[in-house]
């Protein structure tokens, strides 16, 4: 009977061991700061200046939302970006995927190269096209002259009409893979029989892919969809090491506007209520998007 | 009828030929950018900004490599990734093995409630933990640690491992369970010498995502690794952009090939796993 209850007890113990490095990290590094950038949201602290963060309640929220004109401009650039970029990325991988999987010797290393850029620091991407797409010395640029578009080279990342559409294309190649791969394995799950039998009935490539391939692919297309557009809400890196967000404030996204009134303006009242703020429309949009459209995705980074 | 289908055997492979085309196309605009890198890091710095600019290098040099490596923090940032990223991995391999089999295999009042918060916490964007993040590492004096840097990687990683890992641990049929204990097994043996090796592939998985996320993470190493020599590599390279201005990128393009030959290395000996590991890592585990 002692025995039975020592085993108990040291069942007990070893569950709260094998628990316990989880609970730490996750209440110390997730739990505390989520509430603790939530009450920061609420209050009034200049880093720089206060001693202690100052409780106002909502009105920092009506402040930045309603006043704020860099707020709002970080909005407006943030679906500029948002759009092309979920097109690009959706329409790019689909394509190839579709193209790979008709493949037979090959599909591998094409498999591997479109992969290749998911293993790519998102700053060694913004590194690369930064020094493509050179003003003057830049590859592209040369490229367009030396084919008599030399009126088409410019400055890309420091024109405000093109800098952020430059960041569309510098993420878009570096999270296609992901897609890519998603959507591929979708591809080659279609049981030959159903392509062959779309080809025996006279359908020619385009009508197979068209009422063969995408109705089948609907769960992939929905999971991956939804990876790509929360994905195109959450943009840091490039605006802070390729634009600074400019020229002017032309490529400021959500991400960066919130880092910026942190860590240069040292605000962290606003910081906190533009992290709130994009942190609610991404959940409200993946929560909706998961709802409507339902396979199992979440999102990352 | 036999001229019908010998055309249509042309059709098929004329349009097989177009479909390799296209997709050897757009391979050579994928590889394009690091292939330029490559190029540009191959060159002496007056090759590199001639005007016009040409394709192909005048003479191949490794000068800039060696410039990296010798004269700048190169091998420091090398230093501060290799570090940051095996102590990461390592504590997340360790703290959701752990938790995995608590979650997996183990029953307690509250578990599903609390699974379920751990879960949710993967869709919550990082934005929301810098602040606090970094006021907390001001007073500890953890900003330009490793240390700094390791315990948040570790949190942001161990939702997954933990997704990875319960999920592994799960799927172990009670018997074994029965048997080692039958067999005198404690607790820890019977995590340790039992469970564990069975989930050897999760295990796999569980490294390679966070492997991946830990050698390219900028927004943490950006903002609390506050001088050089802290510095991973994802943020010495912009570092070393923006101390050299423009003259600096066949240096640049040497960093560049030199941060990306490991993880590629990596990557070819274990793509199926890579590829599987991260596609299933990002979408559910």
């Amino acid at each position: 009977m002692s025995w039975l209850s020592s085993r108990k007890l040291q069942e007990r113990l070893s569950l709260l061991v094998f628990l316990l490095p989880t609970l730490l990290f996750v209440f110390i590094f997730i739990a505390f700061p989520v509430l603790s950038s939530g009450y920061l949201s609420f209050t009034e602290f200049n880093y720089a200046k206060d001693d202690a963060p100052a409780f106002v309640g909502f009105s920092g929220y009506m402040d930045t939302i309603l006043h704020d004109t860099l707020f709002h401009t970080a909005i407006k650039n943030q679906f500029q970006f948002a759009i092309p970029y979920i097109l690009i990325t959706f329409v790019v991988s689909l394509g190839l995927a579709i193209l790979v999987g008709e493949l037979g010797r090959g599909a591998r290393i094409f498999q591997i190269i479109f992969y290749l850029p998911m293993i790519v620091a998102m700053s060694m991407a913004g590194v690369a096209f930064s020094w493509i797409l050179n003003q003057d010395v830049g590859i592209f640029n040369h490229f367009l002259r030396s084919i008599g578009l030399a009126s088409w080279a410019r400055n890309w990342f420091g024109d405000p009409a093109t800098a952020l559409y430059g960041l569309v294309v510098t993420r878009s190649w570096k999270m296609i893979g992901f897609t890519f791969i998603v959507f591929l394995s979708g591809v080659q799950a279609i049981p030959r029989s159903l392509r062959e039998a779309a080809k025996v009935d006279g359908a020619n490539f385009w009508q197979e892919v068209r009422h063969v391939v995408i109705p089948l692919l609907r769960p992939y297309l929905l999971t991956g969809g939804i990876w790509i557009i929360i994905n195109s809400l959450k943009v840091f890196t490039l605006p802070h090491m390729v634009t600074q967000g400019g020229p002017g404030v032309a490529t400021l996204t959500l991400y960066y506007y919130s880092w910026k009134a942190a860590f240069q303006r040292y605000d962290m009242g606003l910081a906190s209520q533009v992290a709130y703020v994009t942190a609610f429309i991404i959940l409200l949009l993946s929560w909706a998007l998961n709802k409507v459209l339902n396979p199992e995705s979440t999102g990352r980074f | 009828m036999n001229g019908l289908r010998s055309f249509a055997r042309l059709l098929s492979r004329r349009q097989t030929a177009i479909f390799y085309a296209m997709v050897i196309v757009a391979s050579a605009l994928f590889l394009f950018p690091p292939l330029w890198m490559l190029n540009t890091s191959l060159r002496a710095t007056e090759d590199i900004y001639r005007v016009p600019p040409t394709v192909l290098p005048a003479k191949i040099t490794l000068e800039n490599y060696v410039y990296v490596l010798t004269q700048m923090q190169g091998t420091r940032y090398f230093l501060n990734s290799v570090v940051v990223t095996l102590a990461s991995v390592l504590l997340v391999l360790l703290a959701s093995a752990m938790g995995g089999y608590a979650f997996g295999a183990r029953r307690f009042r509250g578990k599903e409630l609390l699974y379920m918060g751990i879960v949710f916490v993967l869709t919550v964007p990082y934005i929301m933990y810098l602040i606090p993040i970094y006021l907390m590492e001001i007073k500890l004096h953890l900003r330009n640690t490793w240390i700094g840097l390791i315990l948040p990687y570790v949190a942001l990683n161990l939702p997954w491992g933990l997704l990875i890992m319960r999920s592994a641990f799960s799927t172990i049929p009670l018997e074994i369970k029965d048997a080692a204990v039958i067999d005198g097994c404690n607790e820890y043996q019977l995590w340790y010498r039992v469970m564990l090796p069975i989930t050897r592939p999760a295990l796999a998985a569980t490294t390679i995502v966070t492997f991946v996320f830990v050698w390219q993470e900028y927004l943490f190493a950006s903002t609390l690794m506050t001088k050089n020599q802290w510095q991973t590599l994802p943020v010495g390279i912009v570092w070393l952009r923006d101390e050299l201005q423009t003259m600096a990128y066949g240096r640049v393009g040497a960093m560049f090939v030199l941060s990306i030959l490991p993880i590629f290395i990596l990557f070819l000996l274990l793509r199926n796993f890579f590829i599987k590991g991260l596609t299933e890592g990002m979408l559910k585990g």
